[in-house]
């Protein structure tokens, strides 16, 4: 066996490279310049949000990746005003109670495979979310829609659902990713290949690597531009990889690139395109208000929104990308948010005030604060998305200045989800979309206390009753001022951490890809709209 | 006790004629010194977070800026001295003491206990060292606790390996054969006889290893399997500045410097304290010195 010989001069040269590996060297993991700008293959990059699973009924991150990559529709299509517009089905009716619907389905459908899409197939597509809903997945189907049945007939290519309780606006409701139609019949291996009758379709599922997406023949509504589209993810907090990542061609879109000082630098130069909507994401970090919770304390939640300052969290540590606000709903969308009060603007002082008159003190002397004789020790999950990392951080260092611990842990976003739906966090930061069938009700039902989406344990008496006057009260006017009650006693209970409110963006090379636009919906990334520039 | 002895007189005869070592010593105590006083030293509370004062760029009050939440990155580096030196010194005194025990004990008995100790170091090093780590890291759960536990796994090899081969090309000499032939306790002799021999070899080794295993600790925190938020280690910030590489690079600059000279100061120590305990190999820059003399088997 051979020793190994070196000089000094290059034990010093090596060790002076190896180093500056680690200074910069890691910084880069550059992969070197993509070739960029084929008319006949898209590269999309965006972050990895479902690394498992397509599967709708599996968890709603898997129901949106699926529909966002242009595989699944649903019966509806929501358009730039969220209203849901006919997609898969172009008529419908409905009967004066709202209860019983009836929606046609398009003539001529056909899924990627070249299955008919009849109105069997839509209706078990549908039941399945029902199907495995608390057996398998984590989607609750049930919090959107209640079906009493789901009836096809073939024969006239309808499909009736009757539901159990009115609902205003079913067609929205179908809309969301939830109820895409897929050939659940037909797909062999659902979690990886769904089939469904978007412009594209999935050839190869590499999990946490990329999707690879082929042209759907069959597809319906117009041309699709695309031979194949590669889905690349890019899991990445800084959004700096995506960034860079078109900008040396690796890939032609991607989505949401998170830092205001890199989407400044994109819209300032005419080789990219930049496409940015109005804010219908709410970031907030969930408090745990379960029993035996330490933030079941209400004292200590309203302490902790008090002693973050969200205006220099929005504008400085997010640079922008974030707009301040109170409530769980965007001040942009029109339910009130300018009727409301908030009951815990930032004051460091009163903050401690709070704790101190709550018999919340430290009484040990080790600068932190105790509950009932035990220090406190806030498990805050958190995840890379839309700058939630960076913000739990600086919530983290807030809390500490009045004496609160909160211990920041970064998991992936399934991980994160499984911590939230298991009620294992004490805060958990979020980035929701608010008004997912054209208003918030399905989203507040994260604090209504008998819904499967209270994941954060919350329980108001007069916010599940006002909650549940929503399921029937078809009035618009009525609804808007029930959303702007339930609001103003989520702010006054200090139920849930707010930080601010996101604009979704959607970042092209203009001369590579045409069309690259962002939808109002976060629904919808690749469509039939993203076309080669010729 | 008597190999530390000839080593101290060794050392202090060596550094009498050779000021250049002298100097390496010094700058490790220099850093040695950052790390114990980083609390006189550092200008700020390296906690202390101002989110309105984040992204400043270097100036009087922050000689180095300061990172996304308004925190000192000149205060951030003294203390990360703390982390990084106590980790990587930890590591290589694991490493190095179990790695060298398992290896003379398999050099002196051979046979099953060789063949069982050989064969999981062969395990060990038929994986990708980092990879490895990263994978038992990734079990164990993220922190720098278990970063040093990762590497202390798939690094203790190298030094079973070493002192084997050291051990095997004595145990047949005529001292070693008279020590056992006099009655020497299997103990003793390797204690008294094997040992000693293969002493600085080890030595040199791991005082080189220390820079090594500094920037396998940085990269595993760089990685996100070390240090974790809000701790003030250096590629934990590295990992952390990387989202503002563009517009903010002091984020980056300042902590991958530290981590350079770091790296070399301990690399450069190693290299004059080979020319010192082995000086067969001792020389002019330009000369050609052997590291890992002994053969294998």
């Amino acid at each position: 066996m051979q020793g190994i010989i070196v000089t000094r001069r290059g034990l010093l040269t090596a060790s002076a490279a190896g180093a500056a590996v680690a200074g910069l060297g890691l910084a880069g993991c550059s992969s070197g310049s993509g070739s960029g700008g084929s008319s006949t293959e898209l590269k999309f990059g965006c972050t990895n949000f479902s690394k498992e699973s397509l599967d709708p009924s599996n968890q709603p991150n898997a129901a949106w990746a699926c529909m966002r990559y242009g595989v699944g529709e649903s019966l509806f299509k929501f358009d730039e005003h969220m209203v849901a517009q006919p997609q898969l089905s172009d008529t419908y009716t409905v009967d004066d109670e709202h209860t019983n619907w009836q929606f046609h389905i398009r003539e001529g459908l056909m899924f990627s495979t070249g299955t008919e899409v009849t109105a069997t197939k839509v209706a078990e597509s549908l039941q399945h979310m029902y199907d495995k809903e608390g057996v398998e997945g984590s989607s609750s189907p049930s919090n959107f829609m209640k079906p009493a049945s789901i009836t096809p007939d073939d024969e006239a290519r309808t499909v009736t659902i009757v539901t159990q309780t009115p609902y205003a606006d079913l067609p929205a409701v179908l809309a969301n990713p939830l109820f895409e139609i897929l050939d659940i019949a037909g797909s062999e291996n659902l979690a990886e290949k769904p089939i469904g009758t978007g412009p594209y379709a999935v050839s190869e599922f590499n999990s946490g690597q990329d999707v690879k997406l082929t042209r759907n023949e069959h597809y319906w509504n117009g041309e699709v531009p695309y031979e194949s589209v590669d889905v690349i993810f890019i899991d990445d907090a800084s959004s700096l990889t995506k960034s860079m990542a078109l900008q040396s061609g690796d890939v032609d879109v991607t989505e949401n690139i998170t830092a205001m000082s890199d989407l400044e630098k994109l819209k300032d130069d005419p080789d990219y395109s930049v496409s940015q909507t109005i804010s219908m994401r709410t970031g907030f970090s969930y408090l745990n208000a379960a029993e035996g919770r330490p933030l079941a304390n209400k004292d200590l939640r309203t302490a902790i929104c008090m002693a973050v300052d969200d205006a220099t969290i929005t504008g400085t540590t997010t640079g922008g990308l974030y707009s301040e606000g109170c409530s769980v709903v965007p001040s942009s969308l029109d339910f009130g948010y300018d009727q409301l009060t908030d009951a815990t603007p930032h004051d460091v002082e009163r903050a401690k005030k709070i704790l101190d008159d709550a018999g919340i003190v430290d009484s040990d002397g080790d600068g932190f604060r105790e509950l009932d004789g035990t220090k406190i020790d806030l498990d805050y999950v958190t995840y890379d998305s839309r700058n939630l990392s960076v913000m739990a951080e600086a919530v983290s260092t807030q809390l500490a200045e009045i004496g609160i611990q909160a211990t920041v842990t970064k998991l992936d976003a399934d991980t994160e989800w499984d911590r939230l739906v298991a009620g294992e966090y004490d805060m958990n930061s979020s980035n929701w979309m608010t008004a997912q069938e054209g208003d918030p009700y399905s989203y507040l039902a994260n604090w209504y206390s008998k819904s499967d989406a209270n994941y954060c344990g919350y329980r108001n008496d007069e916010y599940d009753s006002l909650y549940e006057q929503l399921e029937t009260e078809l009035d618009t006017e009525e609804r808007k001022k029930i959303f702007v009650r339930l609001q103003q006693i989520l702010i006054d209970d200090a139920a849930v951490l707010v930080h601010g409110y996101y604009n979704s963006n959607m970042c092209s090379n203009a001369k590579t890809v045409s069309g690259a636009t962002v939808a109002t919906a976060d629904y919808y990334w690749i469509t039939n709209a993203f076309k080669p520039v010729q | 006790m008597s190999a530390l002895r000839s080593i101290w007189r060794n050392t202090r005869r060596a550094i009498g004629g050779r000021r250049i070592f002298g100097v390496y010593v010094a700058l490790v105590v220099v850093i040695i010194l950052v790390a114990v006083f980083a609390k006189q030293i550092a200008p700020m509370d390296p906690y202390a977070a101002n989110l309105s004062d984040a992204f400043q760029p270097p100036s009087a009050e922050h000689w180095f800026g300061t990172d996304k939440l308004g925190r000192d990155i000149a205060s951030r580096i003294v203390y990360g001295t703390r982390i990084s030196l106590t980790s990587a010194i930890i590591l290589v005194l694991t490493i190095s003491v179990v790695g060298s025990f398992l290896g003379v004990i398999a050099g002196h008995f051979g046979g099953l206990v060789d063949a069982v100790i050989m064969r999981i170091s062969d395990m060990m090093i038929s994986f990708p060292g980092i990879v490895l780590a990263i994978a038992v890291a990734g079990l164990l759960g993220a922190s720098i606790r278990n970063a040093i536990i990762a590497l202390a796994v798939v690094s203790w090899t190298k030094y079973a390996r070493l002192a084997r081969s050291l051990v095997l090309k004595i145990r047949h000499s005529d001292f070693v054969t008279a020590a056992e032939l006099s009655g020497t306790r299997p103990g003793r002799l390797m204690r008294r006889y094997l040992l000693p021999s293969a002493l600085p070899t080890l030595v040199i080794t791991a005082a080189t290893d220390i820079g090594t295993m500094m920037l396998e600790l940085a990269g595993l925190s760089f990685l996100g399997f070390g240090a974790q938020p809000p701790q003030a280690e250096w590629g934990l910030m590295l990992n952390e500045g990387r989202a503002y590489l563009l517009d903010s690079p002091w984020l980056m600059i300042f902590p991958g410097a530290a981590i350079s000279v770091t790296v070399i100061v301990f690399n450069l120590l190693g290299d004059a304290l080979r020319d010192i305990l082995d000086p067969r190999h001792a020389g002019q820059d330009e000369d050609v010195v052997e590291l890992v003399p002994a053969p294998l088997s």
